[in-house]
């Protein structure tokens, strides 16, 4: 299978690279600069007891001090980058408040903020992602909107109070979409990267001015002090101009790398949605308003690179814009626009002739003629939702009973939702789990899962995923030890009826592995390149699960399994007995297989494809069981649409 | 040199340790900020519901309205505490206030919801019922928000009280514990008075 997304994450990893290797260049280059000042310093001329100036022949080459000089600035950059990423790794929820973004409650009733949520959620559902929370960045009030996060479970979306207020519903689809390619893209890591990088070259200005000022504060006073006062002012001094110098090409790496990848959302955003006007009318809205896309916030240079559209104002406009020109990406898709913005309140303020001379070094492809995504497999969509997701998306939301819903827009009835997902039809396992969570000592739960018990029952078994998309946002602000209570009550239920069916296996692995990062303080892992030879084993479980689950007869399960080793054919496998070939082992396989970055993904998604579809039935816990298996490799699967094929 | 080196790496790590401290309680707060917004949009809800209650009583017990002007009353004074509270969540002053307000309010409405029982009518009606259904869904959601937001409370007071925290936490703005929301609920323990006479 070839799709974009796995296109998409090679090129954010290729991205990865070109990065450190500029990095590296600013590095060795201001390693260089930071020589010369040394040298210099340390050659400042000198005085004899008498006041004569000693000539003192300049030694340029000291090896000794290229070492020092190389180990401090290793030192504060590694460190200045290491602590920005570190801090960034307690996930986009960071970035959004250090922006003056505000959580909006998951079941607010402003309906403004209700609508911004909706659509969302929708977008969520479509693409198989969990719902991000949402912050709103209350006192901008230009359009614009972000992603940030370090992987999918921690990613959250922010958007300005101007979006909300001027946008309409479609308009601000295309913008939430072109975000959530920006979180399928794997854009995310690498924008968090950047801050990371640049923070760390920052940090040697940073030192400078701090050292410049603690010098002011005290040199003056005292006389003898004087030559390693006005030493200190010239150290601070050419700090802070190699410390500018730095950022000034770190900033430089970011916009270039940045501007690229922004196209590419743009035509996501138009896949994900069929509808090209959408995102353009945005655009075209911002041209059109006086506050545009800018942010007010202080902390917004440093994130610049992450939101929808240029966030800053003026400065050399082409070489330090993270995004590309405005006329540019609407022409992209709306080849009529003729470079006057006229939908939204205030004055039209893009030339048609100021973007020319850009434009016409290649010829956009307008993304408006493109032709309707053919509706592939689920595997060809893997990370590509299209509108025919979008779309499924919103019936199911709307189908869905309000009760229900409500209930997963806060974190009582979210629990509850859940809780009543897992009782069983029937029978005495039945009994015996409503007896359990009787004794669950929170004050009307049972009651709440009873209530909505009637409503779960009788919901297609398709919805059940969905639900659990949908509840995630409100049971992230369940407090530490609820978010205990909640993870044992979960095991409880599940282990009521003394065996783990399918579903409940599916649940339980999609909900932990998003709530896990968020409150067990443990840092997102990032992915490694591992080659698919070394995760023989951990392939061969998976298959032999699968195969087992899938069918009945021992001639059936070494059919199904071997569909699915055909499909990797570099890899010698065996079909596992079924001792071994239980859920508990492949938790185990999956969790490490989670550590391999997509590349693992892109094999052994069509080999489990194939040994589900072995047999030529798919049932609806084995499609659930295989987007959790996606969800795990790092590849968000949008929903099965109904008679789709698996692969 | 070396020293300067030396001294320079101790100063950018000491640096970061502050730096970090400050962070870590900006989003101590900001969660139980977050928190608080929870339970706001539970009690609005609730502020919400009781006229429709009043308005569903009314008809079936007219000349209670003592107990009505009271639900009202209490509503009222409820829903600014609120208001109050909300602009800085944590503040003991507020805190206690719209705890105090919301325990008068419990009282009340639990009393009108006891007087409701002598009328046969007004309990078989479904609106009433579903009402009543309704609020005590909503009590649940409010004190399990509450809970969430007195235990990120407290996880804020005490990282702000440990050290090293507790050398910056001044600096930096954070130098009141933020008060837990606790609700007086004597009112409503209180067996309501039901008079024969």
């Amino acid at each position: 299978m070839s799709t974009h997304f796995f296109e998409n994450q090679e090129a954010a990893r290729r991205q990865t690279s070109r990065l450190v290797f500029l990095f590296g260049c600013a590095v060795v280059g201001i390693v260089a600069l930071l020589y010369g000042l040394a040298i210099v310093i340390t050659n400042l001329p000198k005085t004899d007891a008498y006041g004569r100036v000693l000539a003192i022949p300049i030694e340029y080459w000291q090896p000794e001090l290229l070492f020092q000089v190389v180990l401090a600035t290793l030192a504060v950059v590694a460190g200045g980058s290491l602590y920005k990423t570190l801090q960034l790794r307690g996930g986009g929820a960071i970035v959004a408040e250090s922006l003056g973004g505000q959580l909006i409650p998951s079941d607010t009733r402003d309906p403004e903020a209700r609508k911004i949520l909706n659509v969302v959620e929708e977008m969520a559902i479509a693409s198989g992602l969990p719902t991000p929370p949402v912050y709103l960045l209350a006192d901008e009030n230009g359009i614009n909107a972000f992603a940030a996060g370090f992987t999918p479970s921690d990613a959250v979306i922010g958007i300005t109070r101007g979006s909300v207020h001027l946008l309409t519903r479609d308009e601000l689809q295309g913008v939430i979409a072109h975000e959530f390619s920006h979180i399928l893209s794997g854009d995310m890591r690498l924008n968090i990267r950047l801050m990371g990088t640049v923070h760390g070259i920052l940090l040697i200005g940073m030192i400078g001015y701090f050292l410049l000022r603690s010098s002011m504060f005290s040199g003056g006073r005292r006389d003898s002090r004087d030559r390693s006062g006005s030493v200190m002012v010239m150290a601070g001094f050419g700090l802070m101009v190699i410390g500018f110098v730095g950022t000034f090409f770190g900033n430089l790496i970011k916009a270039s790398v940045s501007r690229q990848r922004e196209f590419l959302a743009d035509a996501s955003s138009v896949q994900f949605t069929r509808n090209p006007a959408g995102i353009a009318g945005a655009l075209k809205k911002i041209g059109g308003l006086d506050a545009g896309s800018i942010l007010t916030s202080p902390s917004a240079p440093e994130a610049s690179h992450l939101f929808f559209s240029n966030g800053l104002r003026g400065g050399l406009q082409s070489l330090f814009a993270t995004h590309p020109p405005l006329a540019d990406r609407i022409r992209r898709l709306d080849p009529s626009f003729a470079g006057v913005a006229s939908a939204s309140p205030g004055v039209a303020r893009i030339q048609a002739t100021g973007a020319a001379g850009f434009a016409g070094s290649r010829t956009p492809t307008p993304l408006a003629s493109l032709p309707a995504a053919p509706t592939g497999s689920a595997i060809q969509q893997v990370g590509e939702p299209t509108a025919a997701h979008l779309e499924y998306a919103t019936r199911l939301l709307a189908d869905l009973p309000s009760a229900v819903v409500a209930a997963c827009h806060e974190p009582h009835g979210a629990r509850a939702v859940l809780y009543a997902l897992l009782i069983n039809r029937d029978g005495d396992a039945r009994r015996r789990q409503l007896d359990q969570l009787a004794t669950f000592d929170e004050a009307g739960l049972a009651d709440e899962t009873r209530r909505l018990l009637r409503d779960i029952e009788r919901l297609d078994s398709c919805v059940r995923l969905p639900l659990i998309d949908i509840a995630l946002p409100a049971l992230r602000n369940l407090s530490r030890s609820q978010y205990l209570a909640f993870e044992t009550n979960v095991r409880v239920l599940v282990e009521a009826d003394d065996r783990i069916d399918l579903f409940e296996w599916t649940l339980q692995r999609i909900l932990f592995a998003h709530l896990r990062p968020h409150f067990e303080r443990t840092a997102s892992r990032a992915r490694h390149n591992v080659h698919l030879s070394k995760l023989a084993t951990e392939c061969g479980v998976v298959l032999s699960v699968l195969a087992r689950f899938g069918s009945a007869g021992d001639a059936a399960v070494r059919t199904a399994f071997d569909h699915g080793a055909a499909q990797l054919p570099g890899l010698s496998l065996a079909l596992l007995p079924k001792e071994r070939a239980g859920l508990p082992a492949l938790d185990e396989a999956l969790s490490r297989l989670a550590r391999a970055d997509t590349r693992v993904a892109l094999q052994l998604l069509p080999a489990c494809a194939a040994a589900i579809t072995a047999d030529g039935i798919v049932s609806v816990a084995q499609g659930e069981m295989l987007r959790a298996i996606s969800d795990t490799l790092g590849a968000p699967m949008p929903p099965l649409l109904p008679g789709q094929k698996l692969f | 040199m070396t020293t300067l080196i030396v001294l320079a790496v101790i100063v950018i790590v000491l640096v970061m340790i502050v730096v970090g401290i400050f962070n870590r309680l900006v989003a101590l707060k900001n969660r139980y900020e977050n928190g608080f917004a929870q339970i706001e949009v539970q009690l609005k809800r609730r502020y919400d519901l009781i006229p429709n209650l009043v308005e569903t009583v009314k008809g079936y017990m007219a000349h209670e309205r003592e107990t009505l002007e009271a639900v009202i009353q209490a509503r009222n004074q409820a829903s600014s505490g609120l208001a109050n509270a909300a602009s800085d969540p944590g503040n003991a002053d507020a805190m206690k206030k719209l705890g105090a307000a919301e325990g008068v309010l419990g009282g009340a409405v639990g009393r009108l919801l006891a007087l409701s029982e002598a009328y046969p009518d007004l309990k078989a009606s479904q609106n009433m019922q579903q009402l009543t259904e309704e609020l005590t869904s909503t009590e649940n959601k409010v004190s399990f928000a509450r809970q969430a937001f007195n235990d990120a409370v407290t996880a804020y007071n005490t990282y702000r009280q440990s050290f090293p925290a507790v050398v910056f936490a001044g600096m930096f703005g954070h130098s009141k514990d933020a008060s837990l929301l606790e609700f007086d609920s004597q009112a409503i323990a209180q067996p309501p008075k039901v008079s024969f006479s």
